[in-house]
């Protein structure tokens, strides 16, 4: 399908991020949904921390997942994983298609990000998407997968993106394909687990970041304080 | 919790409901780190008022070692920070954890230190605490599917934990549902026993 042709595709965006700002998670898929538009797509935004909430905030989220022909989910890594609310949503919306002969098969991709360098830390939790959109019939058209989040610091892409523009590229060219109906393209996944700086350096940055953060927030017990110990 | 000199397992309890396998396979973890002398801190998730995970990072820069909510999740840090033994019981869910065990789960992070260090091949958090915590993973799929795709990524999703509980060992099985009861007692005593924990058998027991 040509861009043209793909005007007007329905794109429901879910933000996997259990926090209200500051989120990397929540400025990838923002800046990816800016992107899916400029390509002619129509989006719509759910937060799952809200549509977690009760049977009716995912019942509204099941019946606009059946309306869209595009689903995009953007998370944290927790534990190699989702976090729980995310899980939650997923239990919840596997149950409810299972439970009838859904009437469409919306294309299903995936962004996640984790503190750690190495964006190959992901691949469990992309693989538990995958059987998710197995289980939910859903079409997985793939999964984007990047270390050393902790670079975006939850600013906006159009502030974060000079620290790491082959993130940039990969959602440029992400968006492009999946608004034309082709699925997450290789060099896209290659590009976003580049990171602009070796893991050494990551580490280092990760941890300063770390150490000044408690310096304005921490309770004065140090960092490697043993509450329990 | 924790009596001196004996070992402790914090059983995070990931059940949705009341499903029988899942069911047979606590009785089978409860009775065998009892009958081997083990304290078994039984956490039944499903029954706690626990916010979610808000992904604050307060229990690593504004109370180190604690999570800053007051709900249950806040006992979580502790709990675990005292167990020689994490067990986790689910449903194998997509191929990773229950949301039930995974809203816990997720709240405790404080076990480990926010530094990132390379440990291994990978960087990963330091251990907050001296204790070793060794890793139990048990899961149920539906009948037919332990060779599944689902149950793959289970036992994957397991290695990958341990790297983060590192020095501690990590064992995980997939049971299927519907197994009988002997045959779980029996596969429990043997994952029991590549954890290092003699459970006795029933005839022991009862001679």
């Amino acid at each position: 399908m040509s861009a043209s042709q793909a005007g007007g595709r329905k794109a429901l965006l879910l933000g996997g991020s259990p926090k209200p700002e500051k989120s990397s998670s929540e400025s990838l898929l923002v800046y990816l949904g800016e992107q899916l538009e400029k390509q002619g797509a129509q989006t719509e935004t759910v937060r799952l921390i809200k549509a977690v909430r009760s049977e009716e905030a995912t019942a509204e989220l099941v019946a606009a997942l059946a309306a869209a022909d595009l689903v995009v989910l953007s998370f944290p890594l927790y534990w190699d994983a989702l976090p729980g609310h995310v899980v939650r949503v997923f239990e919840r919306v596997a149950a409810a298609r299972a439970a009838t002969t859904p009437a469409t098969r919306p294309a299903f991709a995936v962004v996640v990000q984790g503190g750690f360098p190495e964006a190959e830390q992901n691949e469990v939790a992309l693989q538990i998407c995958r059987n998710f959109a197995a289980a939910a019939g859903l079409d997985w058209v793939g999964g984007l997968a990047m270390g050393g989040g902790g670079a975006i610091e939850g600013m906006p892409m159009s502030k974060a993106g000079s620290r790491v523009p082959s993130v940039v590229k990969a959602l440029d060219m992400t968006a492009v394909a999946l608004a034309a109906g082709d699925p997450v393209p290789d060099e896209a996944v290659r590009l976003m687990a580049k990171t602009t700086f070796p893991a050494a350096a990551l580490r280092f940055m990760g941890n300063w970041g770390l150490r000044s953060r408690y310096k304005k927030e921490g309770d004065g017990r140090g960092l490697k304080a043993k509450p329990f110990g | 919790m924790g009596r001196s000199g004996t070992k402790t397992a914090l059983l995070f309890d990931g059940r949705n409901d009341d499903d029988p396998t899942l069911t047979l396979l606590h009785t089978a973890l409860v009775d065998g780190l009892t009958a081997a002398g083990w304290v078994v801190d039984d956490w039944r998730i499903r029954d706690e008022k626990m916010a979610w995970c808000s992904g604050c990072f307060g229990c690593w820069v504004r109370t180190p070692g604690e999570c800053v909510y007051k709900d249950a999740s806040h006992e979580g840090d502790e709990r675990a920070s005292r167990a020689d033994l994490l067990v986790i019981l689910t449903p194998v869910t997509f191929g990773g954890y229950s949301a039930e065990a995974k809203k816990a789960l997720d709240h405790i992070i404080g076990i480990h230190l926010p530094y990132l260090k390379k440990l291994g091949e990978d960087t990963h958090h330091p251990p907050r605490y001296h204790k070793r915590h060794d890793l139990l993973a048990v899961g149920t799929v539906p009948a037919g599917q332990g060779g599944g795709v689902e149950a793959e990524t289970f036992r994957r999703l397991v290695a990958r934990n341990i790297l983060n509980l590192q020095p501690g060992r990590q064992v995980n099985a997939v049971i299927e549902s519907g197994t009988g009861e002997a045959e779980i007692r029996s596969r429990v005593r043997g994952l029991l026993a590549d954890c290092g924990i003699r459970a006795p058998e029933p005839e022991e027991v009862s001679a």
